[in-house]
């Protein structure tokens, strides 16, 4: 992507730091309602980690794959059609392989099929299940309006405040007294606890126990972890069977499109343009320095950047509160996901797939999760330092539903690595990326044996690799940790949370943000809400 | 209707069984505790486990007995006598230690010859530490209000909580906030730099429930050890003079005293009910008594699986309580002592055995021996807590001779492999190993020892799973939430039918606050009547 430059215009209304998606939903909301917009990307290439690389002649990947669709509001609000982005449906299913004669386990978007599917293990679990896909429906019915919206403020002032609250109250107590006691309580619980409570077959309780932990530093007895999966669902991620898509060309042509549309209403976006300080006078930002000496003005200051960089890295701490950087500095992001891509000669063949190939097991995810013990023992050696002997993956093959992405009957797969510790006791991501990638392959052949054999190429990325390529401090895909503590009206930090920062004009609009990472788009957006929100009150002036 | 026998039977005389009687039977209530042993106390219980030697044999030491209870009962004039324990001993396996002392000078000193950093922080610490828990003691004074309910008692009592939570301000708020969601780890990381500080502390956050220092809401425990009051100051431990039985005997002699009667060795086999209303028990025996209400210390499984038939509750209620997780974490070793054990690292009698000793050298000790447990078996290095009472109270040996509370953790209730029949012994050796790591001749001043297996505690004390707390005491099973959502205010769905023990709120430890609130809430029922 070629930068459209402006130089020598130095003064916006808002300028913007990093050029991942959600810095630019921010960009493209805040120029459609009329403002000058900037935004700054470190990099060549726009899209932070949401872009489409080709490493390998003819072979392309998504550096991070994710399979949610951008809400559709953003969707039809950015007419992201008209700027070339085409979504491909993947089917929702979720398959686990049994490996050693075990059976594998295929769950779909069809609650009918995911039930017959389930009673060949037992009967019990698939008469629940439909009830169990019920409960967190209905949770999440009364918690997904929380998604689109600032959180309340932490520590409520004044009669605003208290009405808010009252207002968030009063939705979430429309669940009926069982299920209110069911939402104060399942996000407490384990993985293992809660999904313990519904299902007997373990390798059930494991599929959805490896979803949700995707990107986290959480094994499933770990207490708590059941909000990741309410979360998931609630979000749409990994964990949940259910429709999927991916953008043609790659996550590449999503942002392309954002970029687009933010250009169509006229926002700058500048590549290759590091922002170096966040420039603070009188506790307000003013502006931004860029590598290279560069000074831009702006109004408002967006950093899609996670919190740590945000703070600790782009603003000179004497603008800042030592209690809130030591805060700051405690925002728990450690990172513990590795990435393989590998550019396949064929088709994997799995196994424990019968049938005509490609199997439509393999169009959707392929997860290597067998049982609740295995993901905790995995995550026991990450929590001492060491990569998991035995991750579990999650695995997919985008060019079985889009063929642009690799040459003829060749195929991409993508591999999402847990756990693989940023922060390693001993040795050095130089030294463990590719033993990582050999024990993944390991694995992967025991479930589809010959799948070594047939591997033309291969890139890791160990969490090193994301906080050096993406800007991901400590590696962690998220921006931070989604547990309990850092969520909602905690997320980042309370006294950050709801996009405002310590600094007036300054606001973060990552995923270090309400409601958190993946691919979601709502931080972006919910932050140009915010500034909107603020720019009409006038407190800018 | 003939009359009942009683206004109130009371099932098991554990300590706050016996709270419950002692506050009915001073409101003028008939009360009869049932006990199903020979002696009173429950898990608060002395013993003379061999002649002349006598036990704390369960629960060891005291602190959280609420000051209100021994006021409006009187306890000092029953017999009660606290003696302070003033230091924690932690010593290491490379031969050094970890003193704190009731002295803030003196642990200062301690402190900085592992960080002067965090000798500086640490009173800092426990400044804030004890803010934050002056939020929490009033709370476990009260009945909690439901947040689920509409009535407006709860939601007034909710605002109020919701008010208090709001002067805290706002960096107190964040403190709060963060001890209910983190580990004891990240959140003494918050705090400290050294590993050694850091291991001694986090040990009070996984204290009776099956995590580790490293899981997710341990913080909230680490508060729990700073409510402790005696006499008006917090952060004190003390031993009851007599062992944690005279805390029983004093409550039983105030029940006593306002007119309640005590029977021993008289199991209940079952809970009456008529037309789905507690009318009285039965005992063992066959014997029946009949009261207006009765109040049950026992845990919740065995109130409602054990004493009840299976029909006499709906299915969703049964079904949430199976949901109620006891899973036993920690077991017991009672040694009786030819003479005072000597540290390698400080030998001596000194002042430093006084207080309590614990082996938690590392954070990385106490989270592999919690591995261990997750995948079910005892700790090959198990976390030891300990206190050796005779130092400070001869009385409870022979002269020269001294007794020695071990509490072990982890010892899980469901071993992986064999059972804890087979494995009783394997398990005290293994604690008398570790020991024996610090206390090189520990086996050389063995008299006699008493191993206590998560199913020993089962059977003998009625603890269901061998959870010293009725009931795990993580965050789904506390404040509004203990048991049940919907039956935390000590009645049950069962008319006449009450909870006093550990198993509601605010749960385990020798507290007697849930006795307390227990009564209050049978006197207001009584008086809505």
């Amino acid at each position: 992507m070629g930068a459209t430059e402006k130089r020598g215009t130095s003064r916006f209304d808002a300028i913007i730091v990093g050029a991942g998606h959600n810095g630019l939903i921010a960009a493209a909301y805040l120029a459609r309602a009329g403002k000058r917009v900037v935004v700054l990307e470190r990099d060549r290439e726009i899209g932070g980690s949401t872009r489409t690389e080709e490493p390998f002649p003819g072979y392309r990947f998504s550096s991070c794959p994710s399979l949610s669709p951008l809400p559709p509001r953003i969707h039809n609000d950015l007419d992201l059609e008209r700027h070339g982005l085409e979504l491909l449906a993947l089917p929702g299913t979720v398959w686990t392989p049994g490996g050693n004669g075990h059976r594998s386990l295929l769950l779909s978007e069809s609650a009918a099929q995911s039930k017959e599917e389930i009673s060949r293990f037992s009967a019990a679990d698939s008469e629940r299940y439909g009830e169990f896909l019920d409960l967190l429906k209905r949770l999440c019915r009364s918690l997904a309006p929380q998604l689109d919206n600032p959180p309340p403020p932490f520590s409520p002032h004044g009669i605003r405040d208290g009405l808010e609250l009252l207002r968030l109250g009063g939705r979430i107590r429309r669940l009926g007294r069982k299920d209110l006691s069911e939402l104060l309580r399942i996000p407490l619980l384990s993985l293992a606890d809660f999904l313990s409570e519904w299902f007997e077959t373990d390798l059930l309780r494991a599929q959805f126990a490896a979803g949700a932990l995707i990107g986290s530093l959480a094994g499933p007895v770990s207490p708590g972890t059941a909000s990741l999966l309410l979360y998931d669902f609630l979000t749409g991620g990994n964990a949940k069977p259910g429709p999927r898509v991916i953008p043609r060309g790659g996550m590449g042509n999503l942002v392309r499109a954002l970029a687009a549309a933010a250009e169509g209403h006229g926002a700058v976006i500048r590549t290759g343009a590091a922002v170096e300080r966040i420039q603070v006078s009188g506790e307000t930002a003013r502006g931004v320095a860029l590598r290279g000496g560069e000074e831009i003005l702006g109004q408002v200051v967006l950093s899609s950047a996670d919190p740590k960089r945000t703070f600790l890295r782009l603003i000179d701490p004497i603008h800042l509160d030592p209690e809130f950087l030591r805060r700051v500095d405690h925002f728990q992001m450690k990172g513990a996901m590795a990435v393989v891509h590998l550019a396949l000669d064929r088709l994997p063949e799995f196994s424990s797939l019968s049938g005509q190939p490609p199997s439509p097991a393999l169009r959707g995810r392929v997860r290597i999760s067998p049982d609740l013990e295995y993901l905790e023992r995995a995550f026991d050696e990450a929590k001492h330092g060491c990569r998991s002997a035995f991750p579990f993956l999650e695995c997919l093959i985008p060019s079985l539903t889009d063929p642009t992405l690799a040459p003829e009957g060749h195929h991409v797969m993508s591999i999402l690595v847990q756990f693989a510790p940023y922060h390693l006791q001993a040795g050095s991501w130089e030294e463990e990326r590719e033993p990582l990638a050999d024990s993944v392959i390991e694995l992967l052949d025991r479930y589809a044996p010959g799948l070594s054999g047939t591997i033309r190429y291969r890139s890791v990325l160990a969490p090193s690799d994301l906080e050096q390529r993406y800007g991901l401090t400590e590696g962690h895909i998220y921006h931070g940790e989604h547990s309990l503590d850092q969520l909602y009206l905690l997320r980042p930090l309370p006294d950050c949370a709801g996009y405002r920062t310590p600094i007036r004009n300054l606001y973060l609009c990552g995923a270090g943000t309400h409601p958190g990472g993946g691919v979601t788009g709502r931080c972006g957006f919910n932050a140009a809400a915010r500034v909107l929100r603020d720019w009409q009150s006038a407190k800018f002036r | 209707m003939p009359l009942p026998d009683y206004d109130a039977i009371i099932i098991g005389g554990g300590h706050n069984g016996l709270v419950t009687a002692a506050y009915l039977a001073k409101a003028g209530k008939r009360v009869v505790v049932l006990e199903r042993r020979y002696c009173l106390g429950g898990s608060a219980v002395t013993e003379e486990i061999f002649p002349g030697f006598r036990f704390s044999v369960c629960s060891y030491v005291v602190s959280l007995l609420q000051p209100e209870i021994i006021q409006e009962l009187d306890l000092a004039r029953h017999g009660l006598e606290i003696l302070p324990l003033d230091c924690s001993f932690n010593p290491l396996p490379d031969g050094d230690y970890l003193m704190r002392w009731s002295d803030p000078d003196q642990t200062r000193r301690e402190i900085s010859r592992h960080s002067a950093a965090d000798a500086e922080a640490y009173e800092e610490f426990g400044r804030t530490m004890t803010f934050m828990a002056r939020f929490v003691k009033p709370i476990l004074s009260t009945e909690p209000p439901d947040p689920t309910s509409l009535r407006p008692s709860h939601l007034l009592s909710l605002l109020g909580l919701g008010r208090r939570f709001r002067d805290l301000g706002e960096e107190f708020q964040f403190q709060q906030a963060k001890l209910m969601t983190m580990s004891a780890v990240d959140f003494l990381d918050q705090w400290f730099e050294s590993d050694v500080l850091k291991a001694a502390l986090s040990a009070s956050g996984i204290i009776g429930s099956f995590l580790g220092v490293r899981s997710p809401g341990t913080a909230y425990i680490l508060l729990h050890h700073y409510m402790g009051e005696i006499d008006g100051s917090f952060r004190s431990w003390g031993l009851a003079r007599g062992g944690n039985g005279a805390i029983s005997e004093s409550i039983a002699a105030a029940a006593r005293e306002h007119g309640a009667e005590i029977r021993k060795e008289s199991p209940v086999a079952r809970i009456d009910l008529r037309k789905g209303r507690a009318i009285g028990v039965t005992l063992e025996s066959g014997e029946k008594l009949r009261a207006r209400v009765v109040a049950s210390g026992v845990d919740p499984r065995r109130t409602f699986l054990k004493m009840l038939d299976p029909g006499d509750l709906d299915q969703e209620f049964r079904e949430r309580l199976s949901r109620y997780k006891f899973r036993g974490s920690s077991g017991k070793v009672n040694l009786a002592l030819d003479g005072v054990p000597q540290f390698t690292c400080l030998p001596g009698s000194g002042p430093h055995l006084r207080g309590s000793i614990a082996i938690s050298p590392s954070v990385e000790y106490m989270e592999r021996a919690y591995e261990d447990a997750k995948y079910g078996s005892f700790s090959r290095r198990p976390y030891l807590d300990m206190v050796i009472p005779t130092l400070t109270d001869p009385t409870l040996a022979p002269p020269g001779k001294h007794v020695m509370s071990i509490f072990v953790q982890y010892a899980p209730y469901h071993l992986r492999n064999g059972n804890w029949d087979d494995r009783k012994e394997e398990f005290g050796d293994n604690v008398i190993d570790t020991l024996a790591e610090y206390v090189p001749d520990i086996r050389k001043i063995i008299l006699h020892r008493q191993i206590l297996t998560p199913l020993d505690l089962e059977r003998e004390f009625g603890l269901t799973e061998g959870n010293i707390f009725h009931g795990e005491l993580s965050r789904e099973q506390l404040f509004f939430q203990r048991p049940l959502s919907g039956s935390a205010r000590y009645r049950t769905p069962i008319r006449n039918l009450y909870l006093c023990g550990s198993g509601a709120h605010p749960g385990g430890g020798v507290m007697g606050a849930p006795g307390r609130l227990a009564a209050r809430r049978i006197l207001r029922d009584g008086n809505g009547k």
